[in-house]
């Protein structure tokens, strides 16, 4: 065995979570790309005198409203909900940290005005928000996705902030300006490092937020085909057929998996990226 | 051991029991509704829920049998007659009538009601359009008169805007009946706390999206109800009130949905009553081929009626639901067996359309308002629709939209392919006239005088005069025959509508214009 | 800059801050595709022009914007919010209404997610990568994705129908009568007027959905405070204060837990903002009328003297929270000077 593949495999070791993270994410794209050729039924066909059967050998995740096949939407559920839900948050994640970055570190005035500017997005109903988005720019998927960027990049904004003033005030980083770094130096080699993990654990963890509030987007006709097998409406459908459990609990179970293996990987990275950490505690 | 007595506290705060605040030997029902009205002036009323409360505090000059809408009975008025040209309709009050102030009810209050909700130009104002005028010929007489024959006036009556009120009481409170009622009567406030009616009933207090509670009118003119006060509690949630009703926190359930029925199956404690409602779900093509494109040919909108399968839709909705044979819903006098219905016929549909020149079929968007209604989700049923038409080569987008703004493209005509819904403003036929050439539904589909067949003008304008019962029907039947062939609508169904309450619970009806009369109620 | 020039600083600050939110809000809610005649006439009236011409006239819908949003502003100045299109109320007073029922609510979920929250997260990172580590990520991640319906309908059907232990939807009994309105909020209210009874029963109404609307805080709590003590907890002066042969629980706390709750400050912070707004589900399955809800009916039915209060007044929410925030960062950190 090559000593490459060793280290791969004592770092799997150190690090089981992640690596069941991984294995999670490349079935789901392996699934997702894959769809036509694991799932049992075409997800849009409709059998409606066989609508709302349960779990059974014919159908293992029982069937929908209009008598569809619940585990082959489940699987084709994927291909939608895991790009928008990833889309959302990474984009808002990356926009958030640039400003709360720079403002946080800078401080004074441009700090002052970027918090008060996010609680003024943040004061709206995202509903509210999305409505006019959708209003002014035409109803499509793109410009769901755009307006709940909109709606998501303070929250990280805030937190990366608030860890860059933490982290700016060490004494490492006063060494760094010591001998003369420049700020954007500091900034982003010297102290967002320090940063990311909070900010990467919450983004991990607000993908299944995402993908149920872009599915509560589309009556605004902003959101997918209202046929498309996707996670989150399908989520949605159970509100009112909660005696037809396996509506939503399969899709559910979905958003949970992707988000959890997600989560692993985020931990994971997190880990990687700060050998410090792994030293210190072990 | 401090981890022990904290965990004692929390659970000495949900494990004790509850001593009840109101009176234990009161006898209070509990109706479970999803909340759909904002205010309680009789004079503005329209929503379906208002009617629980409007139907038990105030009472109308003439009514229908708590289980029907097939036959007007006397209310407050003992009697009544109609003169030879059907224009004036004299109604004779009741003598022993008094408001829950103890005031005797005379015809002033009818005549200051009626005025008044006519004036006040709200929602329900359109249903005095035919009433040239009302007056008080002595105190307990009073005279209507028409502008044109009106064969549903007296089912328009017992509508809850024409509820009647104490004229002196809501005055005082700021009401008018004056031509400017709509500017200076301040009235609706105090009605939001208060009644002033003639019903079993008087209105405790109002919360809104909370409760609405009504106590017994301690000065009802007829048989005191069974309850000392009923308590209406807004459950939004179906399957909120399903848990409230079960675990008999709640005596009756108003907005049940049919998926939920095979669960409620097992539990003798509690019984369903499900009929098929009078809402009518329907596809609507716009006749201006600038917005309907290839919808607005009447062969292709023959072509959708064929390729529907109306068996499927109907048992996509759910217990309850029927498939009207066209544009007037089973139940109403007049209606088309559901026998005589279009059936599905695919090949058809399919020549139709080759021989209107779309043999390779088409595009087109199907817009709707994405909402539930009573168990009805129109993402479901547009998805069914959309797949039906497809096997006939017409290939639909579905094109959910906000349910605001797709009303606001609904009613200025300006959806080309829609799916809607219809609810009943009275329950008579001569509503459905709306769906003719020029009605409020057939100009949403730019349907007009002007596009319009002289034959299906002709028949419009006589049933709306008509009075005669007979000659109606007859009428009625050539419209829906018209229908079926040419008008740029298609019926889907009419979904079920469905309550439970506990089974021990007496006296339950259901009749489409109040739905549950909540006074006849009893343990 | 002392403490309370940057408190006065912040304060007025406000006063543009709201003329920012409402110059927003009165743009997004008029740019909104519908118009409220759709939504607040019914089907005949909505059909004659009359009744329509009427109702612009009265809701001033056919004036300029600028004059519309100027009349908006001198009313507010003079405490009136206007009226509701669709209930015809004072906004003034449906607000007053619906945001104590929230802010109990709100407030209640917020003092569990960072009970759990900071408890799990300290636990998880001390014993980092054990059984336990393993078992509380499990609970945040089920927190953060599992849809709030379920849990709700899990607890009601559970808890409620099954066990009787907890009671159904509704701020109270529906027999039970509300205390005399002081603050609105009915624990405060009902302990005021000395009615145990209806405090008791205000408060077991409170718990279940009180946790099913925390579920998601006290996940992200949980995960922010982890990670952000293993980030302090692998610092230097954690092994300087071990050196000097301080007790290890001591060690955590005091200089690793304080350490950590910057960005866990934070997170609460944005979390109890999006307890108020965000809380339309729960409102909804509970029966809880409050904000939440009233904010997504006003917006529905283009409410639009209802959307500009309801935002305005989740705005202030907002920046009082966030001052809070502020604040505690201060104490947290002496350290952190506001320099000006």
């Amino acid at each position: 065995m090559t000593p490459r593949l060793n280290i791969i495999r004592r770092r799997a070791r150190q690090n089981p979570l992640m690596v069941a993270g991984i294995l999670i994410c490349i079935a789901w794209i392996f699934v997702s790309i894959f769809a036509k050729y694991v799932a049992p039924y075409d997800p849009l066909e409709q059998s409606i005198m066989e609508r709302l059967m349960g779990p059974s050998s014919a159908h293992l995740f029982g069937t929908d409203q209009l008598g569809r096949d619940v585990l082959s939407r489940v699987l084709y559920g994927g291909r939608i909900s895991l790009p928008a839900g990833l889309l959302v948050v990474t984009s808002a994640m990356i926009i958030g940290t640039i400003f709360g970055a720079i403002t946080g570190y800078v401080g004074g005035m441009a700090d002052e005005l970027l918090m008060r500017f996010t609680e003024i997005f943040m004061a709206f109903p995202i509903i509210i928000l999305a409505m006019a988005i959708a209003a002014a720019l035409g109803p499509s998927v793109r410009n769901a996705v755009i307006a709940m960027i909109v709606v998501w990049w303070p929250n990280y904004a805030r937190i990366v902030r608030s860890l860059v003033i933490q982290v700016k005030s060490n004494q490492y980083v006063e060494s760094a300006q010591a001998i003369g770094a420049s700020p954007l130096r500091i900034l982003f080699i010297t102290i967002l490092p320090n940063c990311v993990a909070p900010a990467l654990v919450m983004a991990t963890l607000d993908i299944g937020n995402a993908i149920l509030i872009f599915a509560g987007l589309s009556f605004l006709g902003v959101g997918p085909e209202p046929s498309a097998a996707e996670w989150g409406r399908m989520v949605s459908d159970g509100i009112d057929h909660y005696d037809q459990w396996w509506l939503s609990a399969f899709p559910g179970i979905a958003i949970f998996t992707a988000v959890m293996a997600l989560n692993f990987i985020g931990d994971g990275l997190r880990d990687l990226a700060d050998p410090r950490t792994r030293k210190a505690v072990g | 051991m401090r981890r022990f007595l904290v965990l004692l506290l929390v659970l000495s705060f949900v494990a004790i029991p509850l001593g009840g605040v109101v009176a234990q030997d009161e006898k209070v029902l509990v109706v479970g509704l999803s909340e759909d009205y904002s205010r309680l002036d009789p004079g503005r009323a329209y929503e379906p829920g208002g009617s629980l409360v409007y139907h038990s505090v105030y009472d109308t000059l003439v009514t229908f049998p708590s289980d029907s809408t097939a036959e007007i009975l006397p209310n407050l008025a003992s009697e009544w007659s109609i003169s030879d040209d059907g224009l004036v309709y004299t109604f004779t009050l009741r003598d022993d009538v008094t408001f829950s102030n103890g005031d005797p009810l005379t015809a002033e209050d009818v005549v200051f009601s009626i005025n008044r909700m006519k004036n006040l130009k709200d929602n329900p104002s359109f249903l005095a359009d035919t009433i040239a005028s009302v007056e008080a010929v002595d105190d307990l007489t009073v005279a209507l008169t028409l502008t044109a024959p009106d064969p549903a006036i007296l089912a328009k009556l017992v509508f809850d805007a024409f509820s009647i009120v104490n004229a002196e009481e809501v005055q005082a409170q700021g009401g008018t009946d004056a031509e400017d009622a709509a500017e200076t009567d301040t009235a609706e406030a105090w009605f939001n706390g208060n009644s002033a009616g003639t019903g079993p009933y008087v209105l405790e207090s109002y919360e809104p999206g909370v409760q609405t509670i009504l106590a017994r009118n301690e000065a009802y003119w007829g048989d005191a109800p069974y309850f000392d006060r009923i308590i209406i509690q807004n459950l939004p949630e179906t399957a909120t009130q399903k848990l409230s009703l079960e675990a008999g926190d709640i005596d009756i359930a108003m907005d049940v949905i049919a998926d939920q029925l095979p669960s409620f199956e097992s539990n003798p404690d509690i019984t369903v009553f499900s009929t098929q409602s009078d809402t009518l779900i329907f596809l609507l093509f716009n006749q201006d081929p600038e917005v309907g494109g290839p919808m607005s040919d009447p062969q292709v909108q023959k072509a959708v009626r064929y390729a529907l399968n109306y068996a499927e839709l109907a048992f996509l909705s759910g217990e309850g639901a029927n498939t009207p044979a066209a544009m007037v819903p089973i139940g109403f006098a007049g209606a088309l067996d559901p026998s005589e219905g279009v059936a599905q016929d695919v090949d058809m549909a399919k020549q139709i359309l080759s021989d209107a020149g779309y043999a390779d079929g088409f595009d087109v968007d199907l817009e709707y308002p994405d909402f539930n209604y009573i168990g009805t989700d129109f993402n479901v049923v547009a998805q069914k629709v959309q797949a039906d038409l497809a096997a006939v080569g017409i290939n639909v987008t579905l094109v959910p939209q906000e349910f605001q703004t797709s009303l606001d493209l609904y009613r200025t005509g300006a959806q080309g392919f829609s799916l809607w819904l219809w609810n009943p403003d009275y329950q008579d036929t001569l509503d459905y006239v709306e769906f003719l050439p020029g009605g409020v539904v057939g100009l949403r589909a730019n349907w007009t005088d002007e596009n319009a067949d002289q034959e299906i003008l002709d028949l419009r304008d006589q049933v709306k005069v008509e009075t005669d019962d007979a000659a109606r029907i007859d009428l009625f039947t050539q419209i829906q025959h018209y229908e079926q062939e040419s008008a740029p609508f298609a019926p889907l169904f009419q979904p079920g509508v469905h309550f439970a309450y506990r089974s021990d619970l007496q006296g339950f009806a259901y009749n489409g214009q109040w739905r549950v009369d909540l006074t006849q109620l009893s343990y | 800059m002392s403490l309370y020039r940057y408190l006065a600083r912040r304060l007025l600050l406000l006063i543009p801050l709201l003329i920012g939110i409402s110059l927003v809000s009165f743009l997004i809610s008029n740019a909104l595709p519908a118009d409220p005649t759709a939504a607040n006439l019914g089907e005949r009236a909505a059909a004659d022009p009359e009744i329509v011409q009427a109702f612009r006239d009265k809701w001033g819908l056919d004036d300029p914007l600028y004059v519309q949003y100027l009349s908006y502003m001198r009313n507010l100045l003079k405490g009136d919010m206007g009226t509701s299109i669709r209930s015809h109320r004072p906004i003034v007073d449906e607000l007053s209404k619906y945001l104590p029922a929230t802010i109990e609510l709100a407030t209640f979920g917020i003092v569990i997610s960072i009970l759990a929250g900071i408890v799990f997260g300290v636990i998880s990172a001390v014993w980092r990568n054990r059984p336990i580590d393993f078992i509380v990520r499990i609970i945040s991640l089920i927190g953060v994705s599992a849809p709030v319906f379920w849990l709700a309908l899990l607890g009601l059907i559970v808890l409620y129908l099954r066990w009787g232990i907890v009671p159904g939807p509704g701020r109270l009994d529906a027999r039970v009568i509300p205390p005399p309105n002081v603050t609105g909020m009915y624990t405060i209210d009902s302990l005021l007027a000395g009615q145990w009874d209806v405090f008791r029963n205000a408060l077991s109404h409170l718990m279940l959905p009180s946790v099913v609307l925390a579920a998601y805080s006290v996940g992200l709590i949980t995960r922010i405070t982890r990670s952000s003590m293993l980030e302090v907890l692998s610092q230097e002066y954690m092994n300087t204060a071990r050196s000097k042969g301080l007790r290890e629980r001591h060690v955590i706390l005091r200089h690793g837990l304080r350490n950590a709750l910057m960005p866990v400050v934070t997170i609460i912070g944005l979390s109890y903002g999006n307890l108020l707004s965000g809380a339309v589900l729960t409102e909804t399955i509970f029966a809880w009328e409050g904000i939440g809800r009233y904010a997504y009916n006003a917006a529905r039915t283009l409410d639009f003297p209802a959307i500009m209060g309801v935002t305005m007044l989740i705005a202030i929410v907002f920046v009082v929270t966030n001052l809070v925030v502020d604040m505690l960062y201060y104490f947290l950190d002496p350290r952190l000077r506001y320099q000006g």
